[in-house]
Parts: structure tokens; sequence; C-alpha cells
């Protein structure tokens, strides 16, 4: 009975073209506009330097780091800025007589970037600000971290150099062009993130299908000679396998079709979606039995999860850094955040540890789903149905 | 014969109100049993309770002489229901719904693909089996829903209103494969508002108002409670005051009602009333059109005990 239902519940699953379309073809789209959009940024003969204007004051100097990397993008052969450093009234005059795209300015630690008005250029200073800032929080992190492990055997010199050298060479294939790969990264990363908790509608659908009081389908399978639990079990099964095959296809499609560097780490990227997927469909599995809505408030649920999930993993520009800065349990808990991060953590971190860290959080939030879900499930009868 | 059924003391509450209030019942093995009554009369629910989809307040239930329970495995093996809802996969076919809910009963697969067959045939659906259920009509989908139910060839059946907004084909094909059922030795319990059907189909009937049994018994101990012999149904363009005051002394005749033309007499009693009736009407020289008399129905039943109509 066990592969019978299994059989059954792929079959429909498949062929549910509103699930079809969430879980597989949304994110296969969003990953072709994601390559459309960012593809440009590899391509540096395309880009012709332009101007901004940087405020170069006590704030902006006193984030060394920052301010180190972000100039770099400013000289050389392949600059992608013609920076013209200024103090902020200038700054300003300049970009109200659109003489700069744009001012990138530092104000309470955080840098910032004015723009008058929207396109290519303004976008290609924001994403690259954005990361210029991330990897310098990065190092900062790391520095951090060194001089502490360090024990004051290494001086603040050593310790940056370090700093610098983990974060470039963690993924030596992707040294070139870091400038823009981390940031086109993180979209790809966040966009399988969102794929594998878009995932969670299947779990739902399929716990709908066997509960007497979640549709009239589970009515008839209550009334049947067969095990509870057995069905849930092969039913979750059934949307699990869905899941996983839908993002390992992604996965393979933004790898092989659209040419998203990935680095050396492909089983492991596909081992965190993995886990991923265990933690949506033990989502989707929860909020069916906690909450006795129809179909469609369920998708909508998870849909809407999802993409708070991704605003806060930094799917839609900086918005992780500010997430991040104002509450960081935040994407300790938040099972997009953790699969972005881990698959971050695989490009950038020597070791394993952020790594494993996150994929034992998501396994402790998916037994925590499971757990809460299995007691919901014990009511074997219901008040009304 | 065994009871296959037997209910004691149902009492079943949403909140303040009462579903079920303290019903029993028993089903005989081998007999339809119907349960009548109006739309929130408490069928679906006592159903739902026998079925241990629903917990209930008090009483007790027991089917095949055990009692039930949600893991009443060997019990629920034997039992088929259709419910009012159509359930059934609009991403399958007719034959691969009906192949997957008879699998949750039948392992073996030749025997399934048997017994599939034998319920396409017995609804009618073997020309639509390839068939998906966005493609069938609502007759032939009520029929699908029927086959999923009982294609695993159970012993007890419970219908619930199957034949709602079902076309008079569809209707007689489903009403036909009822009576098959009975006739291959099925249990059934028939769930409906239908008093036609019900004089159709069922050896006994139950009639359910508030959650209670109002009346029990065959068709004629149930028309026997109705206290009316015969209703005899008259055309009359025109009547005078003293004419129509003229009926009410016709020998047996309990009520008399004259609205828009038609004129209805109601016989307490009496074995020859419509050629009386005739009699008066040419002494009198009353033209009408058209005359007919009929037998009391469950709805008079009905109307008798509890002074409404049951599609109230």
């Amino acid at each position: 009975m066990f592969w019978h239902n299994y059989k059954y519940a792929l079959k429909t699953l498949v062929k549910n073209k509103s699930l079809v379309f969430w879980t597989l073809a949304f994110p296969f789209i969003l990953a072709i506009f994601f390559n459309l959009a960012f593809s440009r940024l590899h391509d540096y003969d395309v880009f012709e330097p332009f101007d901004i204007a940087v405020v170069r004051d006590d704030a902006y100097r006193k984030e060394t780091v920052f301010a180190e990397a972000f100039g770099s993008l400013t000289r050389g052969d392949e600059r992608l800025f013609k920076a013209k450093f200024s103090t902020r009234d200038e700054a300003e005059k300049l970009l109200s007589e659109e003489k700069v795209e744009g001012i990138v300015y530092v104000e309470d630690g955080q840098a910032h970037v004015k723009i008058k008005k929207n396109g290519t250029n303004q976008t290609v200073l924001k994403m690259a600000t954005e990361q210029v800032a991330q990897s310098a929080g990065m190092i900062n992190d790391i520095a951090a971290a060194e001089a502490e492990r360090s024990g004051g055997a290494m001086n603040q010199f050593e310790i940056y150099a370090k700093a610098v050298e983990i974060v470039q060479n963690a993924e030596p294939k992707i040294e070139d062009d870091s400038h823009v790969m981390n940031v086109v990264s993180i979209e790809f990363f966040t966009l399988i993130a969102m794929a594998c908790m878009q995932g969670a509608m299947l779990s739902t659908e399929m716990l709908n299908r066997c509960l007497p009081n979640l549709s009239h389908r589970g009515k008839r399978v209550a009334i049947a000679p067969t095990k509870k639990s057995r069905v849930i079990l092969s039913n979750t099964l059934a949307g699990y396998t869905v899941l996983l095959v839908s993002v390992i296809l992604l996965i393979l499609f933004m790898r092989f079709v659209l040419g998203v560097d990935f680095g050396t780490h492909t089983w492991l990227i596909m081992a965190l979606a993995a886990v991923g997927s265990l933690t949506a469909t033990m989502m989707g599995m929860l909020l069916a039995v906690a909450f006795k809505m129809n179909d469609n408030a369920k998708q909508v649920v998870v849909l809407s999860v999802t993409m708070v999930g991704c605003l806060f993993a930094g799917m839609f520009g900086g918005m992780k850094i500010i997430f991040d800065e104002a509450c960081p349990w935040m994407n300790k808990i938040n099972p997009v955040g953790l699969i972005t991060d881990g698959f971050y953590s695989l490009l950038y971190y020597e070791d394993a540890t952020r790594f494993i860290v996150n994929v034992v959080s998501l396994l402790v939030i998916a037994a925590v789903f499971f757990v809460l879900s299995v007691r919901s499930l014990r009511r074997a009868r219901y008040d009304s149905i | 014969m065994k009871n296959v059924i037997e209910v004691k003391h149902l009492t079943k509450s949403y909140k303040q109100n009462k579903a079920v209030d303290d019903l029993s019942l028993t089903v005989k093995e081998g007999e339809i049993l119907g349960l009548l009554g109006p739309n929130g009369s408490g069928k679906t629910t006592t159903m739902n309770c026998i079925l241990a989809l629903l917990k209930f307040d008090d009483g007790k239930i027991s089917i095949f002489g055990k009692e039930m329970a949600p893991d009443s495995y060997d019990i629920k093996a034997k039992i088929g229901v259709v419910f009012q809802e159509v359930a059934v996969f609009d991403e399958l076919t007719v034959y691969g719904n009906i192949d997957y809910f008879c699998g949750l009963y039948i392992e073996d697969k030749a025997t399934r693909a048997q017994y599939v067959e034998d319920a396409l045939k017995l609804v009618g659906l073997e020309e639509n089996k390839n068939q998906y259920p966005k493609q069938l009509s609502g007759g032939l989908l009520r029929r699908l829903n029927i086959a999923c139910g009982i294609a695993h060839k159970p012993k007890l059946i419970f219908l619930d209103e199957p034949t709602v907004a079902v076309d008079p084909q569809s209707r007689n094909n489903i009403l036909e494969g009822i009576k098959k059922l009975r006739d291959d030795g099925a249990t059934i319990v028939y769930t409906t508002h239908y008093m036609e059907e019900v004089e159709i189909l069922c050896d006994r009937v139950i009639i359910l108002d508030h959650g209670k049994i109002i009346a029990e018994g065959t068709n004629d101990e149930l028309k026997a409670l109705a206290k009316i012999e015969e209703k005899v149904t008259i055309e009359v363009a025109e009547l005078s005051p003293k004419q129509l005051s003229g009926f009410e002394n016709i020998k047996n005749v309990d009520t008399v009602s004259y609205e828009d033309g038609i004129l209805k007499v109601v016989f307490g009693k009496g074995k020859n009333n419509l050629a009386e009736m005739i009699d008066y009407l040419k002494a009198n020289r009353i033209q009408y059109s058209r005359i007919f008399a009929e037998r009391p129905t469950l709805n008079d039943v009905f109307l008798e005990l509890t002074g409404k109509e049951l599609r109230d």
C-alpha cells in the first residue's frame, strides 16, 4: 500500500499545474531573469567605467577595510568606477547636476548609495557597494576571530592580511571577478533557497489529501483500512521527492545552462539543498495540520513566508545587511537565510564549521516542525470535519 | 438476520447545538436502510460518527459485532463510503482514480484490476475510463464518486446523498447500481432527503429531524402514520363557495383546499374515493380538465409528524 500511495501521490503532484508552476517553473523563470540581469556583470568589456562621487570624510576613512576594498574598484585598467573623492556637499552638487551616477558615503558605520534615477549603472553601483560592504564586514569578523585565536601573537596588519587572504583564497576560481561574483552568487543561492522553501506547498498539499478535516479525499483515505502514519509518510515522501528533484534540476540548470559558478562543491550544494528541502517539507506539513484553511490560502501563506525569508536572506538587494544588523538572530532561524548562508560559507570559508552549523540548524528546525506536526496529527478523531 | 450496525444512545453536539440526540438504530444484514431527513437533521453527522471520523459525546457504536474505532482496520476493510461531496483527483483518469482508492483496500494488482473493471461496469463508465474528471458531466462525476467508494466490493456501504444535482439518466443508473449492490449481498445505509428514492430503494426507513429519530419502519408502516388514505387532485376552472363546501360532505373526506384552479381533497380512509368524487362532480355539473389520485408519501408522514415539509 505504501508504494501504491507513493506512486499515485507522485503522479498527481507532477500533473498539478499550480504546484508545478510554483515549485519548478517559477524558480527556473527567476533564474533566467537573474541571469539576464546579472550576466553583464561578468563581462567587463561591456562596462565603461562611469562617474561616481565618493564622500571621503572621517566616517569613510574610519572604515578602513571598506575604504581600501572600494577604492580598488576605482583604480587600474579594470576599474568599475571613475571616482571623484569629495565632500558631501560637493558630491550632492555633482549628483544634482547629473555629473555622477551616484554617491557613495558612510554613515553610522554603514555604506550607503544615493542615486537620482534608476538604471543599469546605478544597479551596478548599488550591488558593488553592498558586496564590498559585505566583504569588508566579513573580513572584520574573521580578523576579530583571528585576533582572539592568536592571543596577541599576530599584529593588526598580520591579522587583517590573513583575513583578506582567507576571503580571497576561499574560492580561487572566482578570485578574478570576486567583486561581482559574490553578489550574483548570493542572488542565485537565495533563489535555490527560495525554491526549496516554496516546496513546502507540496507537503501541505500532500497532508491535505490524507486528513479528513482538511479535504473530502482525506475523508476517503481516513475510512480506508490503512494506518494514517503510513499514508502520511508515503505522501510526504512523494512531496519531498518531487521537491528534491525540482531543486536539483534547478541547480543543474543554473550550473550547466546558465553557467552560474558554484565553485567546486557541487555535491555539498546538492546535500544542502536536500536538507533545505527536508526543512521545507516539514514546514509544509506543520502548516497543513496547524491551520484549517483552504488550499489556495495555504499556498499564499507558504509563498508569503518564503518571500519574507528571501527578503531577510538578501534576495532583494542589501536588505540582508540591514536585517543582520537590526536582528542578527533572524537569519539564524530563517531557513532561507540558513540555506543561503550555507552555500555562501562553502564558497568563502576554508573550514566547514559554518556550513555544518547551517546544516545542523536546518535539521533542528525540521525536527521541531516534525514534532509539532506529529503532536497535532495524533488526535485521531475530530470534533468537526 | 444479524445486525451489521448497532448504534446505542449516540449523542453528538457542536457547542450548544445537539446534532445527534440520543439516537439508537440497528441495520440488518442485506437490507437497504434509508436515513431520511431535511438538511441539518443529523444524517451525515450520524454517518460520520458511525465511521469513527467524528468524536461523539456519548453512545456506543458497533459494526459487524465489534466496537468501531479509528484503528478498527478489520472493520474498515469491509466498509465502502460514498460521500456527498465528489472526492476525486483531477490529475488522474477515471480508471486511475478508481484504482487509487481501490488500492487502499486491495493490494493484489490482478484482483484490483478486475475490481476496477467491475466498478466501471456497475456505474456505466467503461467508455469514459481514460477521461479526466474535468471532462465528465456532473452526473458522470457522481458515478465516478460512487465507483471510487465501492470498487473494493465492501459488505457494508454508506451512501450519503449520492444523487444530489444529478440528471435523471445518471440518477436512474445510480439507483439501478445500488439495487445491484444489494442483490450482490451488500448491506446499505442510504442517506438522502429525496423521499422518492427512499420509497424505490429502501427496505426500511428512519426519519430524522433535529438529530432525533421521529419515525422508523417499512414504507407501508410509515405511511400508515400519515393518517390519510388517498389524495385526489382535480383541475377545476371555476368553483362556487357552495360547490366547494359540498366536497366536505363527501364520505371519508378529511380536508379540502382550492387554490389557483387546483382542488385538493384528502381522504382519511376508504377504497373507492376517486369514483365517488367523479360521481359528485358529474352530479353537480362541475367542469374539470384533469383528475388523479395518489397514495400518501413519506413527505406526508413527515408533515404529519413535524408540521413541515421534508424540503423546507
